[in-house]
């Protein structure tokens, strides 16, 4: 177990050197620098520049520097736990990325919170009897949630409760400090999208585990069906579900770009996208980091807890 | 000004001509306090002229209540060095911390700020200003003319490269020394503690202005940047809190940077803090609706029946902000002047606003000067001539033509809407338009190479401050490549003359030469529009959208 | 052809013929060819851009028939079916449908079901904040994100499936890379990888194509990968190889055509993907560009100027459309491996 742990944990190093060597590569291009330049300067103010002028900017903002010294340093530093510095925002990168991380760490929070238990109760329940009108009419809106992409839901959702009721507010800016009505919706978005996805899984997993020999078994012998799926049943249908539910998290780190960016709402996919579009190269590459390790972890998670909790598989 | 003994003779000149009807109320407003009459005392020039009192507007306010914060959507940006802020959102941010010397109203009137007044002499090449006594710095020391000698001599050091050198007052001011550009000795003069003394090279009429450029703020000469690290300012407000990309507080500067109290030197603001709160152009509205900001930075022509069902008011203000949908002369096809007088022709720039701005803005005339300019001369009004620019095609061989303009929409998608329109009035005469969108990140860096194509102008107070970027031969930003020495010669005249009539006058040929070249379709002049709730009271629009908030105050 | 068009007079065996795989793919060739060069190629057609999707509009409601023959046990693929082909008919019609031009301004903010304030003009579905109507719009719309999407599905899909049989297939230092690099890029979260990938190379319909092949190759790659390792030890596979075959033909023709059930199950779901990733993309500025309609761009447009109730309708009907074709994807996913549980 702890070779796999520690394979997988090289194989994350790797990984991330190749990847941010490879998006510095693409950053020191010379149309990448001038994208930033004229994120920062403006077309008119860039083109006022001469090229003594241009070579000087670069100079200032260290852009002209070889890039695969550049790459060096940043390694370096990111070893002793300096991110760089933003261009656009001109601030360290670690104290602002542990800040939008804290925030979509609330929204994830509230959504892991919300679609765990409803996935799962609705997985047992639907996967308990295959093919009756419960399991049909479960399964069905579970398909349907999947189905409606999160910028829908996000719309129908504002335009409900934002707009038609009045209720909740459309963005979440927060900019009056925290305000946990201004959380509603984003998380609804997220549950509404994600939870048909576990709570199919976690049907099929019930579904499997009911068909097996024990559990027909237990059912043959009189015990009552409350019973069987509470004590024999529940155990072993959740294995599945548990390594599908870490995954989530890999998942999340994609979801919320779109939700945060629709709602206005401070966290990491508004800043990951924010900075691709200026070439803020610091950010970019700080966001790549964290999210495939927090990707590669998620994995390496649902892995470890998988064998855990199944006794029945061994890793060599 | 009735320290001052003597008045500049042009002053008398423009009395002359607001009485015989000549020049326009607020032009002569505009030319007098440039020349160093004092606003009021203008105004009641003017209005003893004409027979009526005037009062400025920002100057009634009864029952103005002190107290409370106004939120402000705008995009939050870094505050490093106001002297090459490239942005004026930054300098918003930084406007109500230091100060300029000079302050340019909505109605394009300057106005003394630190300078309490300015004399030029009578060919407009040495400019006297004098300063405020009793304005403090936030730091403690007293502001003097030496800090304002510090703050030209470093907008003119090459190395760091401040947009300021390009301005016409600056360039005055320096010399080519050795492939570098260097201050003139003695360009600035520093007479007394309040008293400085620019000397230029040649006449300049819009110097005030000039120092109302967004990025001519006057810091303290211990200024290490980024500034939003040691805010020293002389303004009302100090920076409290800065968050790139998320909030600006500004609240109300109480205290010295060593605990001693501190007073502003003008009259105290309303508000107690100003919190500017980061959001994208786009959303600015959305913020504005959903109740988050009592004010935003700008909304677009697209959201005007978004803004209109929403509760608060509307400013609009005319620009001269604009399209230009230029063609580089060198290029083919549009190196044949009938090609690209058959495109102008066949254009209808008239029904443009109706259907792009819903009816507002004024109609562009295809020489990039605009009705609010002070210079603008009124050419026989354009008229569009389909079978006129078939003939000329045809003269040129180029019958069923067919070009591609690129559209960065960087002002907002009614550029894609003005390139469409242009689409279907150019089919009328043969010619098919492709249409080429593309991000405006992509559009800036293509848009001094692309032959054809879409650019957005700012607003500027003077015509003849675009024409010379623009159209003049080797301008810094002439994307049309445009090079016509008659043209040339025609604007320097126009430059160098002082008096508003005949400057006007010989704006003509100016704009005469550059409509019959035919370098651009310039459809419209846009007005700028925000929108303010009904607590915000005294907000005064900027047709450059800079703010001035030191007389807004908020009801209950 | 001969095959697809003669005997029209007796139904049951017709349709039996047509059901063939080689009329079948004749069908699919003749809807989707024209479509694809259509929405691709666009004015560069000519004088034959008018008339290029008239074929395919036949063609489409033959396979609808077919589709729902051959599904009819399965509710669930035949309501899937249904709403894809319903968007696939109006992507091909389009042109011959008596709407507006869908980039003309008429006029702005018109509610539906109600007159412009031009008079004559009805607007089922009301106008956008250009004017233009959003009926043309919605079902114009669609053409885009069909056609990319589901180009992008395949291009992932050919390359994912070459690089997973060469590794399962050859296996040894080539499963080695391959697998590294797929592993590589699915330890990105996609949307990171979409983001990446497109700001690099900027906003644009093939661009698209090249992220989605990224973002979803690894993934097909090791689905077919672990057949493949599955498959290769038959004997059919062994019969190939003593007969002296060459790798890439056994490859081809021997391992290929086996794992298909699995893969074209998979591919449905994955059509779902692609198209709410286009979407999403579209709206988050790196997708589609304007001016032609796009419902991501309807999205995006409608996002800044309609956040009114009143005006809800411009961010609604987008959002639904897309929402009932990514359902009819899955739903379709759902019949088949229903349908393929039952064999």
């Amino acid at each position: 177990m702890a070779i796999l742990i520690l394979r997988r944990l090289v194989q994350m190093a790797l990984i991330i050197v190749v990847a941010s060597f490879l998006l510095f590569l693409i950053f020191d291009t010379d149309a990448f620098k001038k994208k930033t330049a004229i994120a920062e300067l403006g077309g008119f103010g860039v083109s006022s520049l001469s090229e003594a002028d241009y070579q000087k900017w670069l100079d200032e903002k260290g852009l002209n520097v070889p890039f695969y010294q550049r790459y060096g340093k940043w390694l370096g530093d990111v070893a002793t736990g300096d991110l760089g510095r933003s261009y656009e925002k001109s601030t360290a990168v670690g104290p602002l990325l542990l800040d939008r991380l804290k925030n979509t760490g609330i929204l994830a929070f509230w959504v892991f919170a919300l679609m765990i238990p409803l996935s799962l109760v609705t997985g047992v329940l639907a996967g308990m009897r295959e093919g009756s009108a419960q399991d049909r009419t479960l399964s069905f809106i579970a398909v349907f949630t999947t189905s409606i992409p999160e910028i829908a839901t996000a719309i129908l959702l504002t335009v409900i409760f934002a707009l038609g009721l009045g209720w909740l507010p459309a963005k979440s800016a927060m900019i009056g400090g925290f305000n946990w009505r201004q959380l509603v919706l984003p998380v609804l978005t997220l549950v509404i999208y994600d939870f048909g996805y576990v709570a199919r899984m976690t049907r099929a997993s019930m579904a499997e585990v009911m068909t097996s020999q024990y559990i027909r078994t237990a059912v043959l012998k009189g015990l009552p069906f409350r019973h069987v799926i509470v004590k024999h049943a529940l155990r072993n249908a959740l294995i599945a579900p548990f390594t599908i539910i870490v995954l989530q998290l890999n998942w999340l780190l994609s979801g919320v770009v779109v939700v945060e960016v629709f709602f206005e709402y401070d966290g990491f996919g508004k800043l990951l996208l924010e900075a691709a579009l200026f070439g803020d190269i610091y950010v970019v590459q700080a966001c790549t980091l964290v999210a495939v390790v927090i990707a590669v972890l998620s994995q390496i998670i649902s892995d470890v807890g998988y064998t855990i909790l199944n006794p029945r598989i061994r890793f060599a | 000004m009735s320290k001052n003994d003597r008045q500049h003779p042009l002053v008398e000149k423009m009395r002359e001509q607001l009485a015989d009807g000549r020049c326009g109320r607020r032009e002569f407003l505009r030319n007098v306090t440039l020349l160093g009459v004092a606003a009021p005392a203008a105004y009641a020039m003017a209005g003893s002229i004409l027979g009526k009192s005037l009062v400025p507007a920002a100057l009634a306010q009864e029952g103005a209540k002190k107290g409370g914060t106004l939120r402000v959507a705008m995009q939050v940006q870094k505050m490093d060095d106001p002297a090459t802020y490239s942005w004026i959102q930054m300098s918003n941010q930084t406007r109500h911390v230091a100060e300029y010397l000079t302050l340019t109203d909505a109605e394009n009137i300057t106005h003394p700020l630190l300078a309490e007044s300015w004399e030029p002499n009578d060919d407009l090449t040495e400019w006297t200003f004098k300063l405020r006594q009793g304005v403090k710095w936030h730091n403690g020391d007293d502001f003097v003319a030496d800090h304002v000698k510090w703050n030209v001599e470093r907008w003119l050091d090459p190395a760091l490269g401040s947009s300021n050198a390009g301005l016409s007052t600056f360039s005055a001011m320096v010399e080519d020394s050795d492939d570098t550009k260097k201050m003139i000795d003695g360009a600035v003069e520093v007479v007394d503690p309040h008293t400085i003394v620019f000397k230029l090279s040649k006449p300049v009429l819009s110097v005030p202005e000039d120092l109302y450029n967004y990025p001519t703020m006057i810091l303290h000469p211990s200024f290490k940047p980024p500034f939003s690290d040691n805010p020293v300012g002389t303004g009302a407000y100090t920076l409290a809190e800065l968050q790139v990309g998320q909030v600006c507080k500004l609240k109300r500067a109480t205290q010295t940077t060593d605990g001693k109290p501190f007073t502003y030197w003008g009259d105290e603001p309303y508000l107690d803090e100003i919190h500017y709160y980061h959001f994208d152009a786009d959303n600015q509205l959305t913020a504005f609706a959903s109740g988050d900001v009592d004010t935003i930075y700008e909304f677009s022509i697209e959201q005007l029946p978004l803004a209109e069902a929403l509760p608060g008011q509307v400013l609009e203000v005319r620009t001269a902000q604009t399209l230009c949908c230029r063609m580089q002369v060198d290029k083919p096809p549009f190196d044949d002047l009938r090609v690209r007088q058959a495109i102008v022709k066949a254009c209808d720039n008239a029904a443009m606003p109706a259907l792009v701005f819903q009816g507002r803005g004024d109609i562009g005339e295809n020489h990039h000067v605009a009705p609010v300019h002070p210079e603008y001369y009124q050419l026989p009004k354009l008229e569009r001539d389909v079978e006129g620019a078939k003939k000329l095609l045809e003269e040129a061989g180029k019958a069923g033509l067919e070009v591609t303009i690129d559209i960065g929409n960087t002002d907002g998608p009614w550029h894609q809407a003005v390139a469409e329109i242009m689409r279907d009035q150019l089919k009328d005469a043969g010619i098919r338009l492709n249409i080429n969108v593309m991000p405006a990140s992509k559009y800036w860096e293509i848009w001094t190479q692309t032959p054809f194509g879409g650019t957005a102008w700012t607003h500027r107070p003077l015509g003849t401050q675009v024409l010379s970027l623009a159209y003049r031969t080797g301008g810094a930003w002439n994307e049309s490549h445009y090079d016509n020495p008659k043209f040339n010669e025609a604007l320097d005249k126009a430059e160098a003359e002082v008096d508003v009539e005949k400057r006007r006058e010989l704006m003509q040929p100016v704009e005469k030469i550059l409509q019959d070249d035919a370098v651009m379709v310039q459809p419209i002049w846009r007005p700028v529009f925000t929108i303010i709730n009904d607590t915000v009271q005294d907000y005064v629009a900027h047709p450059t959208e800079v703010h001035q908030f030191n007389k807004v105050w908020l009801s209950a | 052809m001969a095959t697809t068009f003669d005997a029209r007079p007796a139904a049951p065996p017709l349709l039996d013929r047509l059901s063939a795989p080689k009329a079948v793919l004749i069908l699919v060739a003749l809807m989707w060819v024209p479509l694809t060069l259509y929405v691709m190629a666009g004015r560069n057609l000519g004088v034959l851009q008018p008339y290029i999707l008239l074929p395919a509009i036949p063609a489409t409601l033959i396979l609808y028939v077919l589709a729902v023959r051959a599904w009819r046990e399965s509710w669930t693929a035949v309501i899937g079916a249904t709403l894809v082909f319903f968007w696939l008919l109006m992507a091909v019609s389009a042109p011959y449908l008596p709407l507006l031009d869908p980039n003309k301004p008429i006029a702005p903010f018109v509610l539906p079901f109600s007159h412009g304030k031009v008079g004559d003009t009805f607007f089922w579905l009301g106008t956008d904040f250009k004017g233009r109507d959003m009926l043309s719009r919605t079902v114009w719309g669609c053409q885009r994100v069909i056609v990319w999407g589901v180009t992008a599905t395949v291009v992932a899909y050919v390359v994912g499936t070459l690089f997973g049989l060469i590794a399962g297939y050859l296996s040894g230092w080539w499963d080695e890379l391959i697998t590294f690099f797929g592993n590589v890029l699915l330890s990105f979260p996609v949307m990171v990888l979409f983001i990446v990938v497109l700001n690099y190379l900027g906003p644009s319909g093939f661009n698209i194509v090249i992220a989605v092949t990224f973002a979803s190759a690894p993934a097909i790659m090791r689905i077919v990968r672990g057949l493949t390792l599955d498959i290769k030890s038959r004997d059919y596979v062994f019969a190939a190889q003593t007969r002296g075959e060459r790798p890439f033909y056994i490859m081809i023709f021997e391992l290929l055509p086996n794992v298909r059930g699995p893969i074209i199950v998979d591919a449905c779901l994955r059509l779902g993907y692609t198209t709410v990733a286009i979407t999403t993309l579209t709206f988050l500025g790196l997708g589609l560009q304007p001016p032609d309609p796009d419902w991501g761009l309807m999205i995006k447009e409608a996002a800044k100027t309609a956040m009114l109730f009143r005006f809800s309708y411009m961010l609604i009907i987008p959002a639904l459309s897309v929402s009932t074709l990514i359902l009819g994807f899955n739903l379709m996913a759902d019949g088949l491996r229903e349908i393929s549980l039952r064999d």
